[in-house]
């Protein structure tokens, strides 16, 4: 049950897109969202799809894993082209069949959303196939750090959020652990109807949720033991690092923007 | 001295990661979605530790799908991207906490060995949670639905949309809460370890 479950999608490597600060990838795909909304017409939304091929060319990840990444939202890609296709209504007629009509703006808008569609989760893939969820957590904590001014938690967010990621994994064994264990017992959650199921998911739940407040108490004991105080004045193991690259490739998204808005309609 | 603030941070942590890994098993559903135990954490953590805490945990879990590239938005423009990812993901997770308005209720019946109203508090608890969830997704489908059929009927796609997967959710929910917090409400109260 638990064979197809892949926590975080991160691939180690040792590409340029890797070596970039995590703080760096997250604003440019913050930015970059921004900018994908400039595209309007065939030449700005061509430029967009060479820019992302750039990219992954960059990322020196394996088309397969970006293929693997856009398959649950395939079905969306498709919805949301047919949407346009037949409830804009405007410009000429290109097919009239029996109650189908569709419009040549239709089919232009269509495409381009689906394109939209899929740069966009073809470059929130690569930042989550070359970033940690752990550095991911370290950049979102120092770029969140101003909101500490309106009393927002940021630092015990984040340290949560790391404790999570963690231990994600771990859970995950035990869960499966305990799984097989209560199979072994006769228990069968993936068979039956549905209050069979569920009756069988409480022997579960219960281990599980003992064993994890349980957890919960060990570390805070050794956070307590280790002295932990909170955020302030608290150094750090995993540092991140600017460097020049960072900043050039923010840079690549300023230039980016002004071609797309010297070549939008 | 135990020091309770580190403490509900762990747990919180802890249940947030849980959540993360309950979403992953559930039932298949015929129309496609699927129903996960992702609320039942939650609502632990609201009942055990109050509204705070439940709203963090699921927060937390909202988060930790997005970081981890588990999520997806419609890119129909900047704002509506920026908004689904906020009311779907962060949004809706977090206001499933409020199901902690029912904690002192269920404390109380627990004193009085009152089992049905155990229940009661409960299956409310869990109804607050899977009803504020189900608000956040349809405020997120109508800015989604919004933009391709006009004005008319978008409030009413998705609404009914989003029921045919929160229902079972909320069924679900409910029905493994209470056996849950009743058959061991040491789950459910931090003092009796």
């Amino acid at each position: 049950m638990l064979e197809k479950m892949i926590f975080g999608r991160y691939i180690p490597g040792d590409s340029f897109i890797h070596r970039l600060d995590a703080r760096a990838k997250l604003l440019f795909v913050f930015f970059f969202i921004m900018v994908v909304f400039i595209a309007n017409n065939w030449i700005t939304y061509g430029i967009l799809l060479v820019f992302t091929f750039l990219i992954i060319k960059l990322s020196k990840i394996r088309l397969y894993f970006l293929i693997n990444g856009l398959k649950p939202v395939v079905f969306l890609i498709i919805f949301t082209f047919l949407l346009h296709l037949f409830f804009t209504r405007e410009g000429p007629i290109i097919l009239d069949w029996k109650f189908i009509k569709i419009y040549e703006e239709g089919l232009k808008q269509g495409i381009f959303i689906s394109i939209r569609f899929t740069v966009l989760v073809i470059l929130t893939s690569i930042l989550t196939l070359t970033t940690t969820p752990i550095s991911i957590t370290d950049a979102l904590e120092i770029l969140l750090n101003p909101l500490k001014k309106w009393k927002l938690p940021v630092h015990e967010l984040a340290l949560m959020m790391s404790i999570s990621l963690r231990f994600i994994p771990t859970l995950m064994d035990e869960t499966d652990k305990i799984m097989k264990a209560q199979m072994a017992r006769g228990s069968d959650m993936t068979t039956g109807n549905m209050k069979e199921r569920m009756n069988a998911i409480v022997p579960l739940l219960i281990p599980l949720f003992v064993s994890a407040f349980k957890r919960a108490e060990d570390l805070a004991t050794a956070m307590e033991v280790r002295g932990y105080r909170g955020g302030e004045g608290r150094t750090r193991y995993r540092k991140l690092e600017w460097a020049l690259r960072d900043t050039l490739t923010l840079l690549t998204l300023v230039v980016l923007a002004v071609i797309l808005v010297y070549f939008r309609n | 001295m135990k020091n309770n603030r580190v403490l509900i941070l762990m747990e919180i942590a802890i249940f947030a990661a849980l959540g993360y890994v309950l979403d992953m098993i559930g039932f298949g559903m015929p129309q496609g979605g699927s129903v996960t135990f992702v609320l039942v954490p939650v609502i632990l953590m609201a009942f055990r530790r109050g509204i705070v805490a439940g709203l963090t945990t699921g927060f937390l879990i909202g988060v930790l799908q997005v970081v981890t590239g588990r999520f997806y938005a419609a890119p129909l423009s900047f704002e509506i991207v920026i908004a689904q990812v906020a009311i779907d993901y962060f949004i809706a997770f977090m206001v499933a906490g409020f199901a902690g308005f029912l904690r002192p209720a269920f404390l109380h019946a627990f004193e009085q060995k009152d089992k049905m109203k155990m229940v009661r508090a409960v299956v409310l608890g869990t109804f607050i949670a899977a009803f504020l969830r189900y608000l956040a997704h349809v405020t997120s489908g109508i800015l989604f639905f919004g933009e391709f059929a006009g004005e008319q009927n978008v409030i009413l796609y998705s609404l009914i949309y989003n029921s045919t997967y929160m229902i079972p959710v909320f069924l679900v929910a409910a029905f493994i809460c209470s056996i849950l917090f009743v058959k061991a409400p040491r789950l459910t109260l931090p003092n009796l370890h």
